[in-house]
């Protein structure tokens, strides 16, 4: 696809990389003793012009580490070792920097906060273009186009602290598109975004692709969302490239020999006995018909409002007409709108709804951050634990005994499975194991019964940037938690996730609940908020276990069920 | 976490606006505010030391920082405080003794006057240098702080995010980690304010890193083009105006006086001696006089710039 005298948009041959192991590791004259494990391992790759690439991979994987060299930061930025060849659009990447290369290469990152230098939407995007030394009109110019193509035009004067993470992430794309590069690198660039937003940037993306012939690297979990419009999928393993070839096959290759990587579309396919395809019109054919097969009735799980049990089972949270007006922008924002919602003990409800729907203000209300100016919130006896967005800025010290003394802090530990750790050092604990360790610190002393677990437990977007094998740790930790009698609400974008773990959804929109009702209820219908299996089958079914032969479901690979 | 105390870090963060401080090239309106802060560091007399944190509090209060400089004070004061104290505690020097304390290592034995007006003009120092920085981060656009900043520091973008954006960085890892902490268990062992600040200094580096290498991917240190790189700059900087000029004239001429004069001295040791000349006197009413004066062209109150 290069065009004739154009170097390929990206080229590794035998690249090796390890990260410094401390400072002054980074001058390059150290011994290889000073460099961490090899974190990309003989990477031979070309991505050419104008191609559209989903890079695949678990977490710690190597994703990250292979965009970061591909735009220059490793190893101009963060030290290290690196040895082979690496070019971008013809630049070779160990003569030239993250500035020099940022004319060919944008880079749009997980976290939005970090990826914003200005003050303002308006600067944020005239900054890279002034930095080049464009004249006035051309900046102007390529600034309205870029909002205008992203629909941000409406954003342009605000100040980025008032954005929301959905917002922001649209201007760091923005950003990181108005020079137009010839290469657009994406690492879960997606993870903030409802699913009506990351729906509209991988939109925005392929016709950036398309009519622009930008080449994407697009790096996700979710690969559902952006498998369709690729050209090509790469996955990766322990730092090496473990497959690179049509999206077809990577469907295949991934329920083989990577499961936790294949789409919910493609474990349904293979369920079916049909070979996986990314084309959605393909597998909606192949699917008809195999949905009449005796799918479980979600329906009558456990949910508070439909079990006719649910008047024993005591509260764990009502709240009754809230309303809630937060400060934004230098004006008053109606968040919560006489919203009505009830949590039964041991109930697993997931919160859902777009952007700025009011989901973690809801969630802020009930752990008693923050009050509401009418209506009324009761808490369970036991009260209510709520874990923010980020587990680690929960951990300040460096043991987690010292975090968790006394017989209480070993009863929390052991609530949630981390008995024996205490010596341990935070940082040297697993992404699920830093989360347990937070969800402890949060319901630590809530009860003086054996059991410290509190009436209810909310979590706030714990799935961000997690590989499907973490989420179904958590969801197995959400199910232990909620088995002993606490509910556990979740906000969540990840509808798949909120498929498998909930019994109820809950969905929020402008701060009022327009739809509470079981998992197929609200999942099984709609546009947007709906699983992929879902929209394959129009409703028939919701997650590929349901499609199994009955007697299957049991064996499934899934645990629990549903995340896979 | 309380409102309250994100709105304490929040105050920091600049606030768009029209006076001119917030008009002015940053490195003009950096030169009245570092030569305020020369004068408060460098002169020996409380009462000019107190002149320069009034100085500070005029052109603050004039161009819109007032809740800025409230929370400086509420940061500062009780820091002060504490100066005085230790100073008290551990410098034993001074001939006025005020009371004899019993003898314990390091802190025992007396407490003098004038270990405690010693104490009393750094505590000046840093309340006055507190309120410079409050103006200078509620009033300087940290976007031109950026631009300014990059033909001297274009291969260092961390330094640049550092000068620029630490604050809104910190005020934000603060917002977050303060909500972490109240949202422990009661039997989680409680964070004092100390590991909090550590954790958010440690936090904020470590974002900054992250901000810095955004700022590296946008272009940071590209080579400057001709186009809009000195020349441009020159003229940023001559078309703020006269007032930046003026009082940064002013302030440097007063501080010139105080330091090639030679008087208004004050010594602590062995006993407190301030000279109280006319001279001194008038330097001291002269500075915010000064920075007053240059003000009144523009017309004074932040409420007419900010609207």
């Amino acid at each position: 696809m290069n065009l004739p005298g154009h170097s390929p948009a990206l080229r590794c041959s035998k690249l090796d990389y390890r990260y410094p192991l401390g400072v002054g590791a980074a001058s390059g004259v150290a011994g290889k003793d000073e460099y961490g494990p090899l974190a990309l391992k003989s990477i031979d790759l070309e991505v050419a012009r104008g191609e559209m690439v989903v890079l695949a991979g678990l977490s710690g994987s190597g994703k990250t580490t292979l965009l970061r060299a591909a735009c220059g930061l490793v190893p101009h930025f963060h030290g290290g070792y690196i040895s082979g060849a690496l070019e971008v659009a013809g630049h070779d990447v160990r003569h030239h920097g993250p500035a020099e290369l940022a004319t060919e290469v944008g880079l749009v990152a997980q976290d939005p906060e970090s990826q914003v230098v200005s003050t303002t939407v308006l600067a944020e995007l005239r900054l890279p273009l002034e930095l080049r030394g464009a004249r006035e009109g051309e900046v102007a110019r390529a600034v309205e186009e870029i909002a205008l193509a992203l629909g941000i035009d409406h954003l342009l004067d605000r100040q980025t602290g008032t954005l929301s993470g959905g917002e922001l992430q649209r201007v760091a794309l923005a950003a990181a598109m108005v020079t137009r590069p010839a290469l657009l690198l994406l690492d879960e660039a997606t993870s903030q975004l409802d699913p009506v937003a990351a729906e509209g940037l991988i939109w925005a993306l392929r016709r950036l692709n398309e009519e622009f012939g930008v080449a994407v690297i697009c790096c996700e979990h979710r690969l559902e969302r952006c498998l369709e419009g690729a050209d090509r999928a790469i996955a990766m393993r322990s730092g090496r490239i473990a497959f690179d070839g049509d999206p077809d096959d990577f469907l295949e290759w991934s329920l083989d020999e990577e499961p936790d990587l294949a789409t919910p579309g493609a474990h349904a396919l293979r369920a079916v006995g049909s070979r996986a395809v990314v084309s959605r019109r393909k597998a909606r054919q192949a699917l008809a018909g195999a949905c009449s097969l005796d799918s479980p009735d979600r329906s009558t799980v456990a949910s508070g409002a439909s079990d006719p049990s649910a008047a024993q089972v005591q509260t764990a949270l009502s709240i009754r007409a809230v309303e809630v007006s937060l400060g934004q922008g230098g004006g008053e924002v109606e968040a919560l709108r006489g919203l009505d919602m009830e949590l039964l003990q041991g109930e697993r409800v997931a919160l859902m709804g777009a952007n700025g729907a009011g989901k973690t203000t809801l969630l802020r209300l009930a752990a008693e951050l923050i009050e509401s100016s009418e209506g009324r919130v009761v808490r369970g006896e036991r009260g209510v634990a709520m874990l923010p967005q980020r587990p680690a800025d929960m951990i300040v010290r460096e043991r987690v005994g010292d975090e968790l003394p006394g017989v209480a802090g070993h009863a929390a530990l052991r609530a949630v499975g981390l008995e024996g750790f205490e010596d341990a050092d935070p940082r040297d604990l697993s992404g699920g194991e830093r989360q347990r360790l937070a969800v402890a610190l949060v319901i630590a002393g809530r009860s003086e019964a054996d059991d410290p677990l509190p009436s209810a437990l909310l979590l706030d977007e714990p799935t961000r940037g997690m590989d499907r094998g973490r989420k179904a740790d958590l969801a197995g930790l959400a199910t232990e938690i909620s088995g002993r009698g606490c509910a556990v609400l979740i906000a969540t974008h990840d509808v798949e996730f909120a498929a498998g773990f909930a019994d109820r959804v809950v969905l929020l929109a402008r701060g009022r609940v327009i739809a509470d009702g079981a998992v197929r209820e609200v999942l099984s219908s709609g546009l947007h908020f709906a699983t992929e299996v879902s929209r394959l089958t129009d409703g028939a079914a919701l997650m590929p276990e349901d499609l199994l032969p009955t007697h299957d479901r049991s064996s499934s690979p899934t645990a629990p069920e549903g995340l896979r | 976490m309380s409102d309250s105390r994100q709105q304490a870090l929040a105050a920091f963060a600049f606030t768009p606006g029209a006076s001119p401080l917030h008009r002015a090239h940053p490195a003009v309106a950096a030169a009245p505010l570092v030569a305020l802060g020369v004068v408060a560091l460098a002169a020996g007399s409380p009462l000019v030391i107190a002149s320069a944190g009034v100085s500070a509090w005029v052109l603050g209060w004039a161009c819109g920082a007032k809740p800025a400089m409230s929370q400086a004070l509420r940061f500062s004061i009780p820091l002060a405080i504490l100066m005085i104290v230790v100073n008290g505690l551990i410098s034993h020097a001074g001939a006025t003794v005020l009371f004899r304390a019993p003898e314990i290592p390091v802190i025992g034995g007396t407490i003098t006057l004038e270990s405690l007006a010693a104490g009393g003009v750094i505590a000046l120092r840093v309340i006055s240098v507190a309120l410079l920085f409050a103006v200078w981060s509620a009033c300087v656009d940290p976007d031109r702080v950026l631009a300014a900043l990059r033909p001297v520091a274009r291969h260092s973008a961390l330094t640049a995010t550092l000068v620029s954006r630490l604050v809104p960085v910190a005020a934000a890892d603060f917002s977050r980690l303060k909500e972490g902490v109240d949202l422990r268990g009661p039997a989680a062992a409680p964070v004092g304010k100390a590991e909090l600040a550590r954790r958010v200094v440690a936090g904020s580096l470590d974002r900054s890193v992250e901000v810095a290498a955004t700022l590296e991917l946008r272009g940071h240190s590209l080579r400057p083009s001709r186009r809009n790189s000195t020349g441009e700059a020159l003229r940023n900087v001559a078309g703020d105006g006269l007032w930046p000029l003026v009082s940064g004239c002013a302030v440097a001429v007063a501080v010139g006086f105080l330091l090639g004069a030679g008087f208004a001295r004050f010594e602590s040791y062995p006993e407190v001696a301030m000279e109280v000349s006319w001279q001194a006197l008038l330097l001291t009413a002269a500075i915010p006089l000064l920075t007053l004066l240059s003000l009144v062209p523009w017309g004074l109150g932040a409420r007419r710039w900010n609207r």
